[in-house]
């Protein structure tokens, strides 16, 4: 007879120190200030939120003279209904929505934007919504997204978007 | 095989540390250095290579945002490693191989000053063993210097953050780009086993025979650039390689050390200060990997 399998756990745990650049330092304070800024590129004319630093098509470099301020409402061009793994460390017990978001007056998408104020057989491509703003700025950043100052994105109850509109933009 | 030469290296500001920028910001001016030294644009590159580790960013997929460097649209011919940069120039270097494409560019970053890399480092290790004990590159120096009967280092050289580039072309594009092309002579890369318990630490045996195949011995050395952390690894190393002297590293930027070894090597010939020159990088638990690269005028 064999004997059973033995099992070891070891947890694994590595210390990182995050570091904003100051790029995402100026945004973060723009957001802290109710402003959702990108860096316009002098080149293409392609507006980069959260700002970059830099325009990665034509490699050039951007800074606060770039700066330019978009809306924040936009357009839904993809999401996802999630329904949360509990593994150790998840805080989500219910399902929830993420979506990717066009701002108007942005040239690309800012991804796993929380969407709520709709129940999620009802969100939809296309689907026009705002910004929820109330949230707490300290939580979630790593010097990527939109900080937390937003809370979420809610519908606007302006008309959806035709496909055309949005459709380069769907992942 | 086709003549290819490095023609163009930059590397970032020695010894940085605590950089705020990321690691996209940090590539941009060497990689723009890299270009200008030799009067090209990033549309004249037929192949990119980048090395970097996930593990010192702390985020998945963290190399994939350092190809926002490289004007990467339309889209471009690009691979990356999770290796010390040398290793990006040697993939560079095979790809010049199939002979469609005239000029590569390789790169590495690393930002050591927000993880600890005793930490980190000890995650390469295998999982059953030694990864529990968390051992650490100061234990494995300390063993290996034992092993030679050096005195145990107490510390190894400080980890910094840097980025390197280079540029290589083949043939008679590398004789337009630049007086003096690096002409890569032989270029290899060996590993030793994982499990440091089944190697005789005193030597290494992936260093003698990646120096072998690259023909260091051929001809006299004018300068060596090895990545040893500490004494005891430059005379494993010289004594693998035939070599009477070399330079090891002063500070170790993760990641980027053994591209500016060698990079530093075929700038030597580049700039005429020697005729031929080896560069060595090293990867793993006591001199595990090695990379030996022979350039000459
Ligand atoms: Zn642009």
């Amino acid at each position: 007879m064999s004997e059973p399998v033995r099992f070891v756990s070891q947890k694994v745990d590595l210390d990182y120190k995050v570091v904003t650049s100051p790029v995402a330092r100026r945004f973060d304070e723009q957001m802290r200030a109710g402003r959702i800024t990108g860096h316009k590129c002098p080149e293409c004319g392609l507006v980069y939120v959260p700002p970059k630093g830099f325009c990665p098509i034509d490699c050039v470099i951007t800074d606060e003279s770039n700066e330019v301020e978009v809306r924040d409402a936009g357009t839904l061009t993809s999401f996802t209904v999630i329904t949360p793994i509990q593994y150790q460390g998840q805080e989500e017990k219910e399902e929830y929505v993420l979506a990717n978001i066009l701002l108007d007056g942005a040239s690309g998408t800012i991804g796993q934007q929380r969407v709520e104020g709709i129940p999620h057989s009802e969100v939809r491509m296309g689907m026009r919504v705002k910004a929820v703003w109330g949230g707490d700025p300290n939580e979630g950043s790593r010097g990527w997204g939109l900080t937390g100052a937003i809370k979420h994105w809610e519908p606007s109850g302006e008309p959806d978007e035709p496909k055309e509109k949005y459709q380069e933009h769907v992942l | 095989m086709r003549d290819v030469a490095v023609v163009s290296f930059a590397p970032s500001e020695p010894g940085l540390t605590g950089v705020e920028e990321t690691e996209t910001q940090l590539l941009f001016p060497v990689i723009n250095e890299a270009l200008a030294k030799i009067g090209i644009t990033r549309k004249d590159i037929g192949f990119t290579c980048s090395a970097s580790c996930d593990y010192l960013a702390g985020a998945p997929f963290a190399f994939v945002q350092t190809l926002e460097a490289t004007g990467a649209w339309p889209p471009i011919s690009e691979s990356h490693v999770e290796m010390d940069g040398a290793w990006a120039l040697y993939e560079a270097w095979v790809r010049l191989q199939h002979g469609d494409v005239d000029v590569a560019l390789a790169f590495s970053s690393g930002i050591c000053s927000r993880a600890d890399i005793r930490e980190v480092l000890s995650i390469q290790l295998d999982p059953y063993y030694l990864a529990p004990l968390w051992l650490d590159p100061l234990s494995f120096g300390r063993l290996q210097a034992e092993a030679v009967g050096q005195e145990p280092p107490t510390q190894a050289p400080a980890y910094t953050d840097a980025a390197a580039a280079v540029v290589l072309a083949a043939g008679d594009r590398a004789r337009e780009l630049v007086d003096r092309p690096a002409w890569i002579a032989g270029i290899d890369h060996r590993t030793d086993a994982h499990y440091p318990g089944v190697r005789d630490l005193s030597k290494s045996e992936s260093a003698r025979i990646a120096g072998q195949q690259a023909g260091v011995d051929k001809a006299p050395v004018d300068v060596a650039y090895l990545s040893a952390q500490y004494p005891h690894e430059g005379l494993i190393l010289m004594d693998a390689l035939g070599l009477t002297h070399g330079y090891g590293l002063a500070t170790n930027p993760l990641m980027v050390s053994g591209l500016i070894q060698v990079g530093t090597a075929a700038d030597a010939v580049i700039k005429g200060d020697a005729n031929r020159s080896v560069g060595h990088a090293s990867a793993g638990p006591c001199l595990q990997q090695n990379l030996v690269a022979v350039f000459e005028a």
